[in-house]
Formats: structure tokens, C-alpha cells, sequence
């Protein structure tokens, strides 16, 4: 179920240790019984409490109740964050006061609760509130639960504190609030609902503890983008495993990536695959510093998984273009790539295209064979320094492209401030970038509508897993296949169109 | 805005080496910040009620030209003291003297100490005989700039030990009940090419030995040039529970040398599987079909399915232009017969500031980070493909920090094994299915 959620980062792999928790609530309460006995002598003012080695490890000392394992899934949850830890209900004074003592003043913090069955929390964005009976500040915050690896979306709330409680309203209701000094916790039923826990009654926590979130940006729109971008995620990859053809005209879409080299191509293949697959994939071609493994034709589709299925489209990689004559992919190759004449790992040359004549050429492809959408592949930080060769290859290449009627995309790679790319819901892109001047350099050299300037940001130089990346990576692959769909759809009126003329 | 800023300022002043020098000198420590006088106020009561009872405490102070402070161990109800550590950075060493014994609290009472901290008007006072001690400052009061405090916890603690061991049960499981891409083969074929002396045959070692239970030595170790190291050898490791072979083979050939070493034209050879176990390599001449030994049938088991090129990560700076430009020319070939291969850095543990603290999260460690990228500039290996590992060279048993890093690489190695024989050409992994199908029709008739 985690590795679902989670997939696996580089090097390390974490599993939601159940058996784990609950050893450690029981061991944990336990420690709670021999503390308040042991409090006694403490008491009686003989000699110095030494504690019990016992509670070395236990509640006595700052140390979190969380496990490694599950600080590392929170850590992965809250966006690859570093937690540090102030405040913890056993070890200070029960109190609003002590707890506002420690925690004002330290930027966002997550409340994370102990319930005997799970562990919920609250983040909340800036610093704690003040306490003022009869003052609510408006804030924004956020809710998760641990057993689940779930967060709700971000709450607009009004924190307000009072000698007993720490409450947070959204629409005049208290949606999550506390009182420390009877170790007391509400949830609201919707709340409870919507993190997946609506069957844990207990409104009594054997812990709380809080932590200052370090590592994250400052700002509304990233707290947003953190609590929805794994569901997100989850959902648009799900849909591509769901994915069929238009009107099943074909078994595969075969997607075309162009461009130089050095542009991203195999690099967008790898992280597709690598996003598919919940870990880094390596495919031979990559590393541009050996041209001529590029000179190869391939087709590749991705396993799903070690002995999947694959989803319904193939990514295929060509030699780069190079804005020299004789150089790079032959103009008079792609005619026949685009009508899938060439087969998996035809040899190119620059000089020689293929022909009929060849023993590997395809002389009587059907639909499933060719082309059904391209991508032409750009490094963004190159297109202002496009020589005007290239731009006129381009201009070549897609006169050639466009009398054969497919669809074309751009792809823009190595897009560093990819968090801006999507709007905060992560359906459109943001103006700000599709306003940039690379953005509209594309659409006046190749007049691709500015919906289909698709940007990324390949897992090309280092693996660490993450959502925002696969949104980007996922929704580029949707829009190719949108435009292929869009292409087989167009295809029976002009058959029907040939057929009366 | 004003609270934008003062979140944004919620952070150390320390820079990384620093504080890693600071951990260190404590003995393995990480830190929590807990209280930061420009964002809490210069107040001491503050700096009291925010870090009470937080475990052991260490401030630090920022002067215009010094930055100093305090460790106190003792911070909790009880009444305890101890002796404290009183620290100043020169440069970016750490001079020490204890002072105390003193408590959290203690620090703060108005009585003549050796240090005393006043927040509300920015100063600290030094006795005259820990001036002495520290020979560093020349006043004996202060000004500070800035002060900060922080928690200290072990590194490693049994809370971490508990999740170590817990990952490393898990990679171990997965790795052996590992099964290449499809069953087109048995057992994945891994071959370790690098520079004599990098660390292959403890590598080969390491893993052994984590399988077997105990620090074992099989593969001969050493930078000699016998005979014994100028041979190809092929490793199967069997599991020490079950006795049963795993599903990888390490294979180790000569080293590469600037001089002698691998004939860099046997490497074709090699990851076709055209070379037998125990062939004696010559550095001048690459097998042939001629030779006796050679294997000519050619099927997907016998062949190489992963390249690690091992290296020892205090060595990369010392390489040769002679060595890099032979190890580019190897990667070359390597890449051109289908094969993606992986950076394997040794010895990350003797680096400088490297503690054992730092091997479970190591990839997050300023020298390895900077290492991995010298790596990628210089070699050309993709920085996602240059993993960190650490071999056992003089203990008697195992440790399961370790064991996770060389797990974890062991694991990348064979995912990269299954992307090799997913991209096979289909009539090879035809002929692959096929004879498994002779397989096991053979057994079938067997049984009958």
C-alpha cells in the first residue's frame, strides 16, 4: 500500500511498519505507567532521580515516539522536508502556556498527535498564534494522517487560544482543536472522513508533539501544491495505466521525440519509464558524450512493473538533428519513420536514408506502425541561442511533418523553476511561464498552439522521487496523447473524404 | 512581511563545515535549533523557558569576529551537573576547555562564573582563567551579535538502529528473492571494472559477507600485481541460510592501469560472455577465438547484464589524464554493447569529517555530494548512476549501517540489469523463453 503512495527513492526503501506501531504504542504506554510511579521519590526530595534506563529511549527524553521509518514517510508527505523537534507534551508541563512558551516564534510547525491507533497531525503555515480569547488569526493550515500517508487540501482557519484550548475554525466550526492538560483532541467528523480515519473514536492522546518544517519555501501556493501533489500524482498516473487508444484504432501510440542533441530525448524516455516504474531506469543511450549510440532507431515501450503490461504507447528516439548539411538525422528519412517504414534499431545514416530496398524496410505498415504524434525536444535555456540554421531545419523538418498530417508537440527540457510551471490545482499551466519569451519564440517558429508547449524537467542528472516532477513528466505524455487521439479521430472523415473522391 | 522575514531568518548561522566540526567534536550529534535571539528577542528568560528540559544543550554565540559558546550535557528536571565545554572556532578548528560543573540552569544564575551570558545587553563574560585557557579572545567581556541554542541528540540512536535494521531485513529479502526481468536468465552477471586498488575485491567481500552473516574473505585483497589478480574471475555467492546460490554473480577482472592492467579491447569480449572463469588476462593481447578457452556458444546467462566501474573516493582527484582517458574509452565500450553502467565510490567512510553517523544518510553529506559531482564531470557518468558503498576492511562482524549502503547499491545494479534484458532485441529473449520452455519440459518428463 505505501509503495504505492511512495515509491521507492534512490537508495533507500521505507515500508509503513504497522506491527512496528503498535509495539511501540504498547511499549510506549507502559513506560507512561512506570514514569508516573517512579515521580514518587522525585517527590520526597531524598536524593537525585536518576531515571530508569528503561526510559532512555522512551518518553522521558526528547526524542520523538516516531520511528525512523515513519519520519521518513512524513518527512517524504510534507515535501521532502527536515523536521526539528521543540516541544513534547511528556516532557514539558501539559499547558497552553508552557506549549506557547516553546512553540511561538519557530515559522511552521506540524502538531503531531499519538492517538492510541494512529498518528495524526496538523501543519500549520508560519508562526504559532498568540494567545487572545477573544482574537482568531487567520492562517492556513493542513491536516494528515500517518497510517494512511494521507493530507487534506489546505484550510483557510482561524487559530484561537485561550487559557485551555488551541482551536482551529474554518466556517465558524471547529474543524481540529486541543486541550493539553487533558490530553484531549477533536477531530471533526468530515475531517476524520477525509484523512481516512473516521472509525478511531478516542479523543484521548498519549502524546503531542511538535516540530518547526524546515526546507520548504515560504509561500501559500507551495504549502497548497505540497498536500495535493501525491494524490494528484497518483490519479494522472492511473489514468495513463487506464489509457486506450481512441476508439481502440490501434493497440500502441507511437510518439516521435526530435531534437538535438544533447536536448533531453532519451532523458524524457528514461524518466517516464522511471516514473512508471517507482525507481531510477537506465537505458544505454543515454549520456550524449557517445553520439553514435544514437544512430539507432528505437521504439521503446515501458514495462509496468516487473512483468506488466505495458501501457498502450511507445516513446521513439531518433539520431538528433544537427543544423549542418549531411549531418545529423537525414531529412528524407522521416517521411518513412513518420509512415513506420523503419524498424526497431534500423542504423541511420546522414548521408543515406533508407530505402525500399532495404531488407529490415517495412514496405506495408498499417495505422499501428506509424506515427501518431510528435514531440520536437528542446533544451528551454537553448532556444534563445538557436542559430537560424537550426531554426530553419526546424522549419524543415516540420514542412515534411505537417504535409503528412501528424500531430506535433513541443517538449521543453531542463525547465529549472519546474515548481512554476502548473497553476496551484495542477490542471493548467501558469501564465507566468507560458508568457515567457522561449514560449512564444516556439509558437512563432513552429506555430504549435501554446497549450501543446509542453515543459519538464527530466530525472536526468540525479534521482529523488518526486510528485511535482511526475505531474509534469505525466501531463506532457497526456497532452502527446490527446493530440494523437485527436489525429486517429480525424482519420475516418478522410478516409470517407478519399472514398467519394 | 515582517513575518515572512522573521520565518525566513528561523535558521543556523552556522555554515556546514562548521557544524559538522561541532558534531564531531561532540562525539556524533545532530541538532535542533530551538532558539534564535533575532527572531525570540534578546531575552534570557526566553532563551530558559524554550530550551528547558530538552536533553543535553549547546549555544552558540556569534561576536563580530568569533564565534563561540557552550555545551552543557545536563538539561532536565532533576538537579544534576556536570562539566561543561566551553568552545571557540579558529578558523575552522575547535579549541575547548571545561568549565562547571553547571546545569541548564545554573548557566543563567547572577553568581561569578567562568561564562555568562546577559542577552538583554548583548554581552558575555569571561573569567580570566578561561581567557587563559581558550588563548583566543582579548577582553574579557564580549559583544554578541548573535545567539542561538540548540538540542543535541545522538546521530544514531536506537530509534534509527532500530530502522536500519529494520531496512536492511527488507533488502535482504528482496535481493534474494530477486528475479531478473522475465526469467530470461537465472542469475544477473555483474561485472566490477576500476583501477587496481579501488576496492572490487572487498566490494565483492562486503557482499558476501552480508549474506553469509559474518565478515568473510574470499576474493584475494590487495594492490599487488600477482598472477591471482590478473585473472577473470566469476563469484556466485551462495546464501548463508539457505545454501542456495543468489540470483547475482560479481565478476572481477584484471584492474585498468595506465601501463598494464585490462586490454581494454577484451572488454567487448567479456560482456558477451566470451570469456571463461579463471582466464589469465595479457595486457597486450585480447582473447581471440584462436584461444582454447573461449567460449563460443554465446547465450543470454553467460554475458554481462551490469558494468560497475569501482572507485575509491580519496582517489578521484589523483587520477591520471592517462587513467580518466582510459576509463572514458572502457565506459565507451561498455555503452556500445548495450550495458548502462553504474559508479561504484569506495571508501566513503575515510573520508575527511566522515563519521559512521553520516553513512545512513550519506548522500546528503557535503564531501559526498561534491565527490559524486567531481566524478560526473570528470568521468561522465550520470550523478544519479554514481553510488556511495562501504567495504569491510578490518572488522570481524558486520555492521548494519553498512549493509544497507552496499545493499542499496546492489540493488540499483540489479534494477539496472532488468533494464538491460528489457531492452534485449525480441528474437534474443525469444530464444531465452525458448530453452526455458526445453527446461522445463525436461523436468516434466524427469518427474514422469
Amino acid at each position: 500500500m505505501t509503495r504505492g503512495l511512495l515509491p521507492a527513492v534512490c537508495c533507500f526503501e521505507f515500508q509503513f511498519p504497522f506491527s512496528q506501531t503498535m509495539k511501540s504504542r504498547i511499549s510506549a504506554e507502559l513506560s507512561v505507567s512506570r514514569m508516573f510511579q517512579l515521580a514518587k521519590p522525585d517527590g520526597a526530595a531524598c536524593t537525585p532521580f536518576k531515571p530508569d534506563p528503561a526510559f532512555k529511549n522512551g518518553t522521558m527524553e526528547m526524542t520523538t515516539r516516531l520511528t525512523w521509518n515513519e519520519e521518513k514517510i512524513l518527512q517524504k508527505l510534507l515535501g521532502n522536508v527536515s523536521l526539528s523537534l521543540f516541544y513534547k507534551s511528556s516532557v514539558h508541563k501539559c499547558s497552553i502556556e508552557n506549549m506557547l512558551d516553546m512553540c511561538n516564534h519557530q515559522g511552521s510547525t506540524i502538531t503531531v498527535i499519538y492517538l492510541p491507533n494512529c498518528i495524526v497531525g496538523a501543519f500549520l503555515f508560519g508562526h504559532y498564534p498568540q494567545m487572545d480569547k477573544n482574537c482568531r488569526n487567520q492562517n492556513y493550515s493542513f491536516y494528515f494522517s500517518l497510517n494512511n500517508t494521507r493530507t487534506t487540501e489546505v484550510f483557510n482557519v482561524e487559530a484561537q487560544i485561550d487559557s485551555e484550548k488551541l482551536a482551529f475554525y474554518s466556517s465558524n466550526e471547529i474543524i481540529f482543536s486541543l486541550i493539553p492538560h487533558e490530553s484531549k483532541v477533536f477531530i471533526h467528523q468530515s475531517l476524520k472522513i477525509e484523512l481516512g480515519i473516521q472509525h478511531f473514536t478516542s479523543s484521548n492522546y498519549l502524546e503531542c508533539e511538535v516540530f518547526r518544517v524546515e526546507g520548504i519555501n515560504d509561500d501559500k501556493g507551495y504549502i497548497r501544491r505540497i498536500t495535493g501533489v501525491v494524490q494528484y500524482r497518483n490519479g494522472l498516473l492511473a489514468e495513463l495505466r487506464g489509457y486506450r487508444p481512441y476508439a481502440d484504432l490501434v493497440s500502441e501510440i507511437n510518439i516521435l521525440l526530435l531534437g538535438p542533441v544533447g536536448s533531453g530525448k532519451s532523458s524524457f524516455f528514461n524518466s517516464v519509464k522511471s516514473v512508471f516504474r517507482g525507481h531510477l531506469t537506465r537505458q544505454a543511450a543515454v549520456g550524449s558524450d557517445v553520439t553514435s549510440i544514437t544512430e539507432m532507431y528505437r521504439i521503446y515501450s515501458i514495462k509496468d512493473g516487473k512483468d506488466g503490461k505495458s501501457p498502450p504507447f511507445t516513446l521513439c528516439d531518433t539520431m538528433g538533428l544537427d543544423e549542418k548539411e549531411g549531418v545529423g538525422l537525414c531529412m528524407d528519412d522521416i517521411p518513412h519513420i513518420l509512415n513506420g517504414c523503419v524498424p526497431d534499431r534500423y542504423h541511420f545514416s546522414p548521408q543515406q536514408p533508407i530505402t525500399c530496398d532495404h531488407p529490415t524496410f517495412i514496405t506495408s505498415p498499417s495505422l499501428k506502425d506509424r506515427i501518431h504524434c510528435v514531440a520536437y525536444v528542446l533544451d528551454i535555456n537553448c532556444i534563445n541561442s538557436l542559430s537560424s540554421k537550426m531554426v530553419a531545419k526546424f522549419k524543415q523538418v516540420q514542412k515534411i511533418i505537417l504535409s503528412c498530417g501528424v500531430p506535433q508537440v513541443a517538449l521543453l527540457t531542463k525547465v529549472k523553476n519546474y515548481h512554476e510551471v502548473l497553476q496551484e490545482d495542477f490542471l493548467n499551466m501558469n501564465t507566468s511561464m507560458t508568457s515567457q519569451s522561449q514560449i512564444k519564440k516556439i509558437q512563432k517558429m513552429l506555430k504549435i498552439p501554446i497549450y501543446n508547449i509542453l515543459m519538464v524537467e527530466n530525472y536526468a542528472l540525479e534521482w529523488e522521487q518526486d510528485p511535482l516532477k511526475d505531474i509534469l513528466i505525466l501531463s506532457a505524455l497526456r497532452q502527446m496523447l490527446r493530440a494523437a487521439d485527436d489525429y486517429l479521430e480525424d482519420l475516418p472523415q478522410r478516409r470517407i473524404r478519399f472514398f467519394f473522391r | 512581511m515582517d513575518s515572512t522575514n522573521r520565518l525566513r531568518n528561523m535558521k543556523t548561522r552556522l555554515t556546514w563545515l562548521q557544524e559538522k566540526k561541532l558534531q564531531n567534536h561532540l562525539g556524533g550529534k545532530q541538532f535542533s535549533l530551538l532558539f534564535k535571539a533575532s527572531v525570540h528577542g534578546f531575552c534570557d528568560e526566553n532563551l530558559h523557558s524554550r530550551c528547558f528540559c530538552q536533553g543535553p544543550t549547546l549555544i552558540v554565540i556569534y561576536s563580530s569576529d568569533h564565534v563561540f559558546g557552550l555545551y552543557i550535557p545536563q538539561n532536565d528536571k532533576n538537579k544534576a551537573t556536570d562539566s561543561c565545554l566551553l568552545f571557540a572556532f579558529e578558523e575552522t578548528e575547535i579549541l575547548g576547555c571545561e568549565i562547571g560543573p553547571y546545569n541548564f540552569t545554573t548557566i543563567f544564575f547572577p553568581i561569578e562564573r567562568e561564562f555568562k551570558i546577559n542577552l538583554f545587553r548583548k554581552e558575555v563574560k569571561i573569567s580570566l582563567d578561561t581567557l587563559k585557557k581558550l588563548k583566543l579572545f582579548q577582553h574579557q567581556i564580549i559583544s554578541l551579535e548573535e545567539c542561538e541554542a540548540f538540542r543535541c541528540e545522538d546521530l544514531l540512536d536506537t530509534r534509527k538502529m532500530n530502522g536500519v535494521a529494520e531496512l536492511r531485513e527488507n533488502l535482504l529479502s528482496a535481493i534474494r528473492t530477486y528475479k531478473p526481468s522475465r526469467d530470461l536468465v537465472n542469475q544477473i552477471r555483474i561485472l566490477l571494472l576500476g583501477p587496481v586498488g579501488a576496492g572490487k575485491s572487498s566490494f565483492f567481500n562486503s557482499v558476501k559477507s552480508v549474506f553469509r552473516g559474518y565478515v568473510t574473505h574470499q576474493a584475494v585483497v590487495g594492490s599487488d600485481r600477482t598472477g591471482i589478480s590478473k585473472q577473470y574471475r566469476t563469484y556466485s555467492i551462495n546464501d548463508g541460510k539457505t545454501v542456495k546460490p543468489l540470483p547475482f554473480i560479481l565478476c572481477d577482472s584484471v584492474g585498468l592501469s595506465e601501463e598494464e592492467g585490462l586490454c581494454l579491447d577484451d572488454i567487448p569480449y567479456i560482456l558477451k560472455g566470451h570469456v571463461p572463469d579463471k582466464y589469465q588476462f595479457n595486457f597486450m593481447k585480447p582473447i581471440t577465438p584462436d584461444h582454447e578457452s573461449y567460449i563460443n556458444f554465446l547465450s543470454l546467462e553467460n554475458r554481462i547484464h551490469c558494468v560497475a566501474f569501482v572507485f575509491d573516493a580519496n582517489s578521484i582527484e589523483q587520477l591520471s589524464n592517462e587513467m580518466v582517458a582510459k576509463v572514458k574509452k572502457a565506459r565507451r565500450k561498455v555503452i556500445k554493447c548495450g550495458v548502462a553502467p553504474v559508479v561504484l565510490l569506495t571508501c566513503v567512510d575515510t573520508m575527511d569529517l566522515i563519521t559512521r553517523g553520516d553513512l545512513i544518510n550519506i548522500y546528503k553529506c557535503m564531501p559526498v555530494k561534491l565527490k559524486r559531482e567531481e566524478v560526473h564531470k570528470k568521468l561522465g557518468f550520470a550523478l544519479s548512476d554514481i553510488l556511495v558503498v562501504s567495504n569491510y576492511t578490518s572488522e570481524w562482524n558486520l555492521d548494519p549501517i553498512k549493509d544497507v549502503l552496499n545493499l542499496s547499491a546492489l540493488r540499483q545494479m540489479l534494477w539496472a540489469a532488468d533494464d538491460f534484458l528489457e531492452d534485449l532485441p525480441l528474437e534474443k529473449k525469444q530464444q531465452s523463453e525458448k530453452s526455458i520452455s526445453q527446461k522445463n519440459w525436461k523436468k516434466t518428463n524427469r518427474w514422469s
